[in-house]
Parts: structure tokens; C-alpha cells; sequence
């Protein structure tokens, strides 16, 4: 099976060169039978890129050690469950990977498009497949998976098994470690598929509204994935690494937020572009940078070139990486360059209260956000570079710049869809704003009273009951106006109301998910520690809960040891559960890991560590965090998950437009034969 | 109410909560401090609070400075000061704001302040010239009313 996935790294890369090329063919000379010559290839090298991901996933599941990549990442007693993710546990899995959803992407986009946009595919098809002919490169020719152990001996080299691999790092041996990678390179790799729209479409000089309308779902889709593998990293970092947080500003964390943040912008931008014809050049930036970061995000977590919690994955593949960005910033930027004269602006703006400008203010300080975290996470190397010290940029950095940035940006989100299109007068704002503010006002009142004293949290909460207050009142009015017309009951008017407008409403969804994640960010304000050394009948006391050790005790399972300590807990004199925190020890990797327990409810969590026994008393060492409102930012993950679907989901207008365009398109064809 | 009296108001109303809740605790500025330092014992490359090692003497040793310090009446920035002199800047989980380390803090403020003077440029230059917007010479004025319910019929529509 080694030699199978062998081959089929090779096809894919040669199918990547030939689609590449033949892509380009098609588009400069405008050939049909070019572009079929390259849809095909695209089938290939998504055929060839799957056989060789179940090739290395067959080597996986049957412990085939003489594969090194599944001899570094696996091991015989490592559960059936993560031998799957084995195929992203390391560098040369990890980007046979990248390849192999880039070839589903461009695949689907292919399918997709097999009779519309006929002008931009053939270029689309040239740069999703430079793109996978630079990832099939390094994975074929740098970090192949398919690299075979052996062993020299008298009579020459032969090949070698070990009896057991070095199994997968104890930290990657986690439920939700299985679905967030995956997500998350589908936000990276996805944003490929726009940029080469945006590409095709400065190549062809196709720059009306097509391009623009057809890449946003493209957008969206990538961007959904990344936001919901950023929310799983911190579930996982959560549940796993034992010191309470979810969000530590890591540079591989703070790669995967830099995408997602000028993929918001992107996301705001373009609707000033299909509504007013504006901001067209730089939607077009957006795009680039967008795609550029998802590049960088992918150099900084494989090259190790800053130090990370991701160690796991470095390797010296940075040179390649540089090269491609650099080829990246100068293909793209030439592109724009020499299209500009059809970019320009087709209407003037009436006024400065209005979406328009609210949009761009949102769009300011998101790339303020994504210039911020960029230059606090490479500031370490501009440090080293410059006066040769290398400095550490932490938490107290990102917190201090970070918040009154995404409190601006939380404000705008309440603020920009109270103001119309085109012009608001200052009666309207006065009218729109009122019933948001009044009540934002009372909750921080209440809030300010109830001992909410920290100025940025009392804001961030202030805000939340601002934006939240905006987004319902903007459903209730929507929804009146309906049910005056419609005669139809609140609920039902609410239910086709937002279906009419999947788009809005789903975006205000998505709105009150970042509103709820922001509540949870407040939370932490709130935050008490407290630890203790406890053996059996041992008490101890974090606020309002009482723990009391019940039994120490020790076990293994196939793939490690642990200790653990029952623990059953009161509060307030009542009883309310028993907790079994875990410390684990790897066999066949020789580490350590906490094994966190939590009791959680909207109000807070009871997260409780055992970080060992110690070794004079044999009592387990007990850390207990009482961690307010993180359900919230869970809770606001899934519910900006569940916006974003809703409003990927076509809106009834669309569907009766593209309904009579379909009937017109008939009508046409059968006046055409007759 | 005027757009200037409600900007006062709303400026007054956060300036004042601001000064209500700058009073800190001594266990608030110790947590604060736990926040910005990294604990030194060498295993861990966390910060003082979020450090997971147990009974760790090193962590121990550093809250009892910063108690120490606070017995004192040392300020934030002295105890910070007390630290960095007793462990070295490294002590620091961020960069101290001096020398070549203050690009670190000023670029992302410079760049915000870039970026909003090129949204007003941007606003500015969009916006319609006055003769252009303004309403023709003789045509009536129109009610604001009127103007609202437009702008509310709009925003139904227009996105």
C-alpha cells in the first residue's frame, strides 16, 4: 500500500501541473476542448490525492510500521478512533491533507460550475492547480508520508518494522482533536477557491457583480469551517491543558484568527460592493490578503520559526513556504495593478451616517485587529532580527491592545445595521438607537451595582446588551411590518420573515453568537484559583463548593496509566455531584497529561485538575478553578455556526429569481430549436 | 436632545463609571501582576496565575514578593520594577514598553489611527459634492417624517 500512495502522490502532481498549465491554455486562447482537458484534470487530482490519503489511512489502521509516518504517529495500543486523525498528527500527513481537501474544493467548484461562469473557470482551474502543484511538490519531494523505514546490513539495505510506533502525542488523544484540525484546514485551504475567482476574474476582466456574488458563499463556507475550528481549538485547549483557559494568544492560534478576521472584513465589504457598486479594489485586497493569510497560517504552524504549544508540528519547510507567499503577493498585487481601471467606484456616498459607512469603520477595525495580532505574533522575530533579543509577546500584550479593539468591533456590530442605506437622518438614529441604548443602560446599572467594577468588562457587557438589544429589535420591527401586511401570527412572521432574507437575518444570528462569546470573554473577569493536597475525608473549600476526597486510586487502559481521585462535591450544603479529575501517564509515549473534570452550568464551571500525587504524603494535588460564563462562548460558537448556515441557505427571493431566470433560460432554448 | 448633549452625556456617564471603578483591591492588583509576569520556575512558560505546576516553590516565592510589596504600598509599575530587578526582563510576559520593544505597543494604535484617517479620506472623497446632494433651488422641503419612513422602507429592502 506504501507504493500505491507513492504513485498516487505522483499522478496528483502531475495532474496538478498538467490542469495548471492546460487551465492557462484554455483561458488565453479562449479553448473549450483546453478547458475540458483541464476539468478532467482537476477529477484526476482529486482521484489521485484520494487514493494516496486512504493508502496512508490503510497504513494506519493495520499498524504497517514500515511506513516512518505511521511508525512516528502511531502505536499498537493507540485507540481505533485516533488512528484516523493519524493522517494529520504530523507534518507530511498534515500536508497530503492540505492537498487532498484543496482536490475536493476544486473538484466541487469544477462540478459546480460545469455550465455557468464559463469565462472565469479556465483561469480558476490554473490557480487552484498552482496552488496543488506547490502542495503536491512539498508533499511528494520534502515531507513525503510515504517514506519507508529500513536498515543496513551486511547484505545491503532492507526494510524495517519496528514491533511498536511512537504513538501520537497524549494532548492530540482528545474527542474534539479529531474534528478540529480538519476544520480548521477547511477554512485554510478553502479560501483558495475565492482568491482564484477574484484572480480569474482581474485576468479576464469579468469585474462586474458576477464574480463578486459567486465568491461570497465561497467565502463564507472557508470561514465557517475556520471559526468553528478556532471555537473547537479552544474546547480542546480547555479540556486538555489543565490551566482553566481556552484562548492563550499562541502564534498558531493567532494564526488561524488572522484568516478569519479579513475573511469578516471580506464578508462586510462585499456587500457595498453588490449594493452600491463600491470598495471594489479593495474587496479585491481582502481577497488576497485573506488567502495569504491562510497561506502564512500554514507556514507558521509547519516552519517553527516561533516557538508554540503546536511543536509538534515544525519541520524546515519555511524556505518553501516564503517562496510561495512571495509568489502569492506578486502575482496577485501585479494582477490588481494592471486592472484598476476596472475597478473603479460607480456611485458616491449620500452620506456619512449611513451602512455604507458603517461598514467601512467595521472594516477598519477589523484590519486593525488582523494588524495587531500579525505584528505582536512576528514581533518576537523582528526583535530577534533587529537587536538581537528575542522578547516574549504573551497574553498581557494581546489582552492589553486586543480589547478595546474588539470593543469598537462590538459596538459596530450593534451599531451598523441600526443605520440605513445611502442616508440616515438624525431622527432616525435617534429613534433606532433608543430602545438599544436605554437598555444596555439599565444592564450596566444593574451590572455596575451587582459588582461588576472592572471598566472593560462592565463595557464588553454594556455592549453586549447593546448589540443583543439591536439585533432583537431589528427581528420584532421586521417582523411587525410583516405581520401588518401578511396577517400572518409573530412566530410565523419571524420564521418567513428571515427566510425571505436568509442572508440578514442569518448575519444577525451570527451577531448574537459573537454577542454570547463576548458575555463568556467577560466571565473571566471572574475567575477564582484555589488548591489544596487532599487525601480520603480531606475538605476543601472554593467559594461556594466543598470538596471532599472520597478514594485515591490508580488503573490502566491499553494506551496508559492513571491516578485519580474521587471527589464529591456540595454546594451550599447540598449534594450536587462526584467529579473524577485524572492524571494520565502515556506508555508508549512517555508523557504525562491532566485529565480534566468539569461541572458545568450556564453560571460557571467547576473545573478541577489533579496535576499528580505528591510524593512525601501520597495525597493528590487538587487545583480548582471556578470559571464564570464559558458555556457562553461554546454556546455562541455553535450559534454563529448555526447563523452561517442559515444564511449560506438560498433566501426565497433568490430562489424565485433563479426560478425565472431558469424559465427564461427554457423559453429561450425552446424558441432557439423551433 | 440635541446630537452634542447626548454625546456630553454619554461621555460624562463613562468617565464617570471609569473613576468609580478604578479603585482596586490589593488581591485584584496581585492577580493583575500574576497576569503580566511568567513564573519562573522554569517548567511551566505560563504566566504567575495560569502556571499548573503544584506547590510550586518558585510561584509561591514570587506572590510572596508581590504581598510583600503590596504590604509596602509599592504601586503596580514598582512591584513590576521589584520583580524585573530580582528575575531579569524576561520575567515580563510582554514586552517592556521601552526602546526598540515600544514599536511593539505603538504600531497597532499608529496603524488604527492610520486606518481611521484613511476611512475619513475615503468617506470625504465618496461623499457627494454639496451642489450635487443639496435639493434643487425651489423644490419644497421634505418632511422628516416622511424621511424616516423612507429610510425605514430601505432598510426592509434595500439588503
Amino acid at each position: 500500500m506504501n507504493q500505491v500512495g507513492a504513485v498516487g502522490l505522483i499522478a496528483a502532481l502531475v495532474f496538478a501541473i498538467y490542469g495548471m498549465i492546460s487551465g492557462a491554455i484554455a483561458g488565453k486562447f479562449r479553448s473549450p476542448r483546453m478547458l475540458k482537458s483541464a476539468q478532467r484534470a482537476v477529477l484526476g487530482f482529486f482521484a489521485m490525492t484520494t487514493l494516496a490519503v486512504v493508502s496512508l489511512e490503510y497504513l494506519a489502521l493495520t499498524n504497517d510500521f514500515h511506513n516512518s509516518y505511521v511508525a512516528s504517529h502511531s502505536s499498537l495500543a493507540l485507540p481505533l478512533v485516533y488512528k484516523i486523525p493519524v493522517l494529520w498528527a504530523g507534518q507530511q500527513g498534515s500536508l497530503l491533507f492540505w492537498t487532498w481537501l484543496l482536490s475536493i474544493y476544486v473538484a466541487l467548484a469544477v462540478l459546480l460550475n460545469r455550465k455557468k461562469n464559463r469565462q472565469l473557470m479556465p483561469y480558476i482551474i490554473a490557480i487552484c492547480m498552482g496552488v496543488g502543484t506547490f502542495f503536491s511538490l512539498i508533499t511528494f519531494w520534502v515531507a513525503n508520508p510515504f517514506d519507508q523505514l529500513s536498515l543496513a546490513t551486511a547484505t545491503g539495505i532492507t526494510p524495517y518494522a519496528p514491533p511498536d510506533g511512537n504513538g501520537m502525542a497524549p494532548s492530540l488523544q482528545y474527542h474534539s482533536m479529531v474534528i478540529h484540525p480538519p476544520m480548521l484546514y477547511l477554512g485554510y485551504v478553502g479560501m483558495a477557491i475565492p482568491f482564484a475567482f477574484a484572480m480569474s476574474a482581474l485576468l479576464t476582466k469579468q469585474l462586474g457583480d458576477n464574480w463578486i456574488r459567486v465568491t461570497r458563499r465561497w467565502v463564507m463556507v472557508p470561514w465557517m469551517f475556520l471559526g468553528t475550528g478556532i471555537v473547537l481549538g479552544g474546547h480542546w485547549a480547555y479540556h486538555v491543558l489543565g490551566w482553566g483557559g481556552y484562548w492563550a494568544w499562541d502564534p498558531v492560534e493567532n494564526a488561524s484568527l488572522l484568516p478569519w478576521l479579513a475573511g469578516t472584513a471580506f464578508l462586510h465589504s462585499v456587500m457595498i460592493q453588490e449594493k452600491r457598486g463600491m470598495l471594489k479594489v479593495w474587496n479585491v485586497v481582502l481577497i488576497i490578503l485573506t488567502f495569504f493569510l491562510s497561506i502564512f497560517g500554514t507556514f507558521l504552524t509547519r516552519s517553527g520559526i516561533i516557538s508554540s504549544v503546536h511543536a509538534f508540528a515544525q519541520s524546515n519547510i519555511g524556505p518553501w513556504f516564503s517562496v510561495f507567499l512571495a509568489i502569492i503577493a506578486a502575482f496577485s498585487l501585479t494582477a490588481l495593478f494592471l486592472r484598476l481601471d476596472f475597478l473603479k467606484t460607480e456611485n458616491r456616498l449620500d452620506s456619512v451616517a449611513s451602512r455604507e459607512s458603517g461598514f467601512l469603520f467595521n472594516n477598519w477595525i477589523l484590519l486593525a485587529a488582523v494588524l495587531a495580532v500579525l505584528w505582536g505574533t512576528i514581533f518576537p522575530i523582528v526583535s530577534k532580527a533587529i537587536q538581537g533579543v528575542t522578547v516574549t509577546v504573551g497574553p498581557p500584550f494581546f489582552n492589553k491592545v486586543m480589547v478595546p479593539i474588539g470593543l469598537l468591533l462590538l459596538f459596530l456590530t450593534g451599531a451598523g445595521p441600526l443605520l440605513a442605506w445611502r442616508k440616515t437622518s438624525f431622527q432616525s438614529i435617534k429613534r433606532n438607537f433608543t430602545v438599544p441604548l436605554i437598555f444596555a443602560a439599565i444592564v450596566g446599572g444593574i451590572l455596575f451595582f451587582a459588582g461588576v467594577h472592572r471598566l472593560y468588562t462592565w463595557m464588553s457587557l454594556f455592549l453586549c446588551a447593546f448589540v443583543a438589544a439591536s439585533i432583537v429589535g431589528e427581528f420584532y420591527k421586521g417582523a411587525r411590518t410583516r405581520m401588518k401586511s401578511t396577517r400572518e401570527n409573530f412566530f410565523a412572521s419571524v420564521y418567513n420573515l428571515t427566510m425571505r432574507n436568509t442572508r440578514r437575518y442569518g448575519g444577525y444570528i451570527v451577531h448574537f453568537g459573537i454577542v454570547l462569546i463576548f458575555v463568556g470573554f467577560a466571565g473571566q473577569a471572574f475567575r477564582f484559583e484555589t488548591q489544596g493536597l487532599m487525601g480520603p475525608g480531606d475538605l476543601l473549600r472554593a467559594k461556594d463548593y466543598l470538596l471532599r476526597c472520597e478514594s485515591i486510586d490508580t488503573g490502566q487502559k491499553a494506551n496508559y496509566q492513571y491516578e485519580t481521585v474521587a471527589l464529591s462535591v456540595t454546594k451550599d450544603g447540598h449534594a450536587l455531584t462526584v467529579m473524577h479529575p485524572q492524571k494520565r501517564f502515556f506508555l508508549a509515549e512517555q508523557e504525562s497529561l491532566s485529565h480534566v473534570a468539569l461541572h458545568s452550568t450556564l453560571a460557571q464551571d467547576l473545573y478541577v485538575v489533579m496535576a499528580g500525587q505528591d510524593p512525601g504524603s501520597d495525597k493528590a494535588i487538587i487545583h480548582v478553578i471556578i470559571n464564570p460564563l464559558v458555556q457562553w462562548v461554546w454556546i455562541g460558537g455553535i450559534i454563529v455556526l448555526l447563523g452561517t448556515l442559515l444564511a449560506l441557505v438560498p433566501s426565497s427571493i433568490e430562489r424565485q429569481m433563479a426560478d425565472l431566470h431558469k424559465g427564461r433560460e427554457e423559453l429561450a432554448e425552446a424558441h432557439h430549436v423551433s | 436632545m440635541s446630537a452634542k448633549r447626548l454625546v456630553k452625556i454619554l461621555v460624562l456617564s463613562f468617565a464617570l463609571v471609569n473613576v468609580a471603578m478604578a479603585a482596586q483591591s490589593s488581591a485584584d492588583i496581585e492577580k493583575g501582576i500574576g497576569d503580566q509576569v511568567y513564573c519562573m520556575c522554569g517548567g511551566c512558560v505560563t504566566s504567575l496565575n495560569t502556571c499548573p505546576m503544584q506547590f510550586c516553590e518558585v510561584k509561591e516565592g514570587m506572590h510572596s514578593i508581590i504581598r510583600a510589596d503590596l504590604e509596602q504600598g509599592k504601586t503596580e509599575p514598582e512591584i513590576l520594577q521589584d520583580l524585573v530587578n530580582r528575575y531579569g526582563e524576561k520575567v515580563l510576559a510582554a514586552p517592556p514598553a521601552r526602546g526598540f520593544n515600544l514599536a511593539a505597543w505603538l504600531l497597532p494604535g499608529v496603524g488604527l489611527l492610520i486606518g481611521l484617517f484613511l476611512a475619513i479620506t475615503v468617506v470625504r472623497r465618496w461623499r457627494r459634492p454639496a451642489a450635487e446632494a443639496a435639493a434643487p433651488a425651489g423644490a419644497p422641503p421634505v418632511d422628516e417624517n416622511i424621511l424616516s419612513a423612507v429610510e425605514e422602507e430601505m432598510k426592509k429592502y434595500a439588503d
